[in-house]
């Protein structure tokens, strides 16, 4: 045992500690608390909370990875994933916050009139948020992999037990205020490498202002190499690749059941956009820095690494050579390693940059607890929908009507566990890159729920029929996309898996206007609700005329 | 307990049309600072800002700051049209 496994496995148990302290402190007693946590959390904090949820593994382990080695087609990772909550912000949340619902199923079910569709929601939620669990999943396994030097199918074993344990104790309420811990820790893991790189190479402290001389450097040194360069555009992909990835990434964003449950547990409308607003920020505060940590462990990898004999590669090479992550052969047996000798996983270049960067123990260690704070913040998120789904949406409200709030607890405990062990059976043997398989779940939400719930919002004539037949179309579209573009190599216009969900978004969209119109309009009553959620929440819309709530304390104040 | 006092359905409306332009407004400029910048990023290539190539600066920094800004603009300018409007959620409860 050496001292980094004992600073690392200290540092996440420490943190660990954190959390399922602040966990315990606010243990959920209600179901509603569990769920979405009393509707009570300040925007500010409620912006760190979807930021430690929305960033998850795959953004911290991943996104880095991905973009050293895809280079500029990686952006499309960045600005889909922070541009999405443009759309969620402006389109849905507001609306979303307005209705008053608990899950989106629920919003589904209750604004298009149909128990169906709301089962088909929950079905869909069900799969969504267990494709990008087993992301997260397959993240902690390399954590923990490098930690304990074993094999990565091992790690993952190790964070299946841990992840089970800690989202089936919490529920949302200690789960926000988790969060807000998660999102600190995981903020100040990922910064403190990227500014330390930042001085070694550049002399400035700040990566984002210091990266872009690298990113020069590293253009000549492509040249020299003769390689595919760095920022030039479409070499790893077609530029419609990249447009779907990106419209995938947003639209999916808007529609992750996960994510927006979060804008359920703001007091008011204002309280939403001002939510979306803090979490962009301090989420864009990681996603700013990724593309540094790309840049500079390129550049360390081809300048201080490549080119160095084989005999003598720094110690942190073993390390990840026995995880399985990294490869690295003497093809041309000159005893020097190559650049193109080197094969680094995509998934483990921010987890080994300190130690590419020989930044210290410390420094290591405190990666290993952000990246955990990471998996298990988004895996906690993503367990809560799950039994959420599972004991409200489907249990609850079409098995058995009359459970008890206990038995509905229980279920949802059972589900999360059931859940947890599901996901990381198959993410033993991760069917692709972590950012891969956390697009796919963007995918199949922009082909379900993205075009159900802005059509449900916007336009009150779509109907329970238009919705059905929208979301099982959009599905299966994606379904199949993704599985005969991953294993079937069939593609169109060059878009390959990821890019899927402009193609589910499409067929749904379309589907959902034709069959609306085709068949009977809704109710008054629902028109009339969808007409409600045009106005802000001290408006209620009623037969066409539109009135004021109004407290009587309140007008006393204002006289 | 509530009181609900009616108001003109014109004053209503104003409101949701004020805010769903400035949506479309928000949105294309999001619109343009991703998707039209990638669409054309060959185009774009050619001058750099602070070491980037512009298309890799706006993939990288650009947009994001950009998403960032609006959103925070779109919770400034909307507490103020809310407060226009006589709303001010603030106060309750």
């Amino acid at each position: 045992m050496d001292t980094q496994f004992l600073v690392s496995l200290g540092l996440i148990l420490a943190t660990f500690g954190l959390y399922i302290g602040i966990a315990f402190y606010n243990l959920a007693k209600k179901t509603s608390d569990f769920y979405v946590a009393g509707r009570n959390v300040p925007a500010v904090f409620n912006g760190m909370a979807i930021g430690a949820d929305w960033m998850s593994a795959a953004s911290f382990i991943g996104m880095a990875g991905t973009v050293m080695l895809l280079g500029y087609d990686g952006l499309a990772y960045i600005m889909g994933w922070t541009g999405g909550y443009l759309l969620l912000t402006f389109l849905l949340a507001p609306q979303l916050r307005k209705s008053g619902r608990y899950t989106v199923p629920e919003f589904i079910g209750d604004r298009y009139n149909s128990s169906t569709a709301r089962l088909i929601a929950a079905v869909a939620t069900i799969i969504i948020s267990f494709t990008y669990s087993i992301g997260q999943l397959s993240g902690s396994g390399v954590v923990i992999g490098r930690l304990l030097e074993v094999d990565t199918a091992i790690g993952t074993m190790i964070g299946v037990a841990l992840i089970a344990f800690y989202s089936a104790l919490g529920g949302m309420k200690g789960i926000t205020w988790t969060q807000v811990a998660q999102y600190l820790v995981l903020i100040t893991a990922y910064l403190i490498p990227v500014i330390f790189m930042s001085l070694q190479l550049t002399n400035n402290p700040l990566p984002w202002l210091s990266y872009g001389q690298i990113v020069s450097e590293l253009q000549v040194l492509d040249v020299q190499l003769g390689i595919s360069e760095y920022v030039v555009p479409f070499t790893e992909a077609t530029r419609w690749q990249f447009l779907a990835l990106m419209f995938t990434l947003m639209a999916g964003t808007a529609g992750l059941p996960h994510v927006i449950v979060r804008f359920y547990t703001v007091p008011t409308m204002k309280a939403a956009r001002w939510s979306g607003a803090w979490a962009l920020l301090f989420i864009g505060l990681l996603y700013l820095s990724a593309p540094a940590y790309a840049a500079f462990s390129r550049f360390i990898l081809m300048t201080q690494v490549a080119g160095s004999s084989i005999a003598d590669l720094p110690a942190w090479t073993t390390s990840w050579v026995n995880t399985g992550q990294l490869s690295i052969a003497d093809a041309n047996g000159d005893g020097i390693l190559q650049w193109a000798e080197l094969v680094i996983s995509r998934d483990i270049v921010v987890m080994a940059t300190p130690e590419i960067a020989n930044l210290g123990v410390f420094v290591v260690g405190l990666m290993a607890a952000g990246a955990m704070a990471a998996a298990l913040s988004t895996a906690g998120g993503l367990m809560i929908a799950i039994s959420a789904a599972l004991s409200q949406d489907i249990y609850y409200r079409s098995i058995n009507p009359q459970a008890t709030e206990r038995k509905r607890l229980l279920v949802g405990r059972w589900s999360i566990i059931i859940a947890t062990v599901a996901a990381g059976i198959v993410a033993l043997d991760p069917p692709g890159a972590i950012t891969q398989i956390v697009a796919w779940a963007f995918a199949l939400a922009s082909g379900t729920f993205f075009p159900a719930l802005i059509l449900g919002v916007w336009w009150k004539r779509a109907n329970g029929p238009g919705v059905i037949a929208g979301m099982l179309v959009g599905l299966t579209v994606t379904l199949i996309y993704i599985f005969s573009a991953q294993y079937g190599g069939f593609t169109l216009f060059g878009i390959i898996d990821t890019g899927a969900g402009v193609f589910g978004a499409a067929a749904a969209i379309i589907t959902i206007i034709v069959v609306s119109l085709a068949t009977k309009a809704p109710s008054k009553e629902t028109q009339e609700e969808v007409m409600d959620l045009r106005y802000p929440e001290e408006m209620v819309y009623r037969d066409g005329e539109v009135w004021l709530k109004e407290t009587p304390e309140e007008t006393k104040v204002t006289k | 307990m509530k009181l609900l006092r009616k108001i003109d359905k014109k004053d209503a409306d104003a409101y949701f049309r004020i805010r769903t332009t400035l949506v479309v407004i928000y949105l294309l400029i999001g619109f343009s600072a991703s998707f039209v910048v990638v669409f054309f990023a060959e185009e774009l290539s050619g001058f750099s800002i602070n070491g980037f190539p512009f298309h890799y600066f706006m993939g990288a920094q650009g947009a994001v700051l950009i998403f960032i800004f609006l959103l925070f603009i779109n919770a400034i300018i909307n507490d103020r049209i809310d407060k226009k409007f006589g709303l001010d959620q603030g106060k309750k409860k």
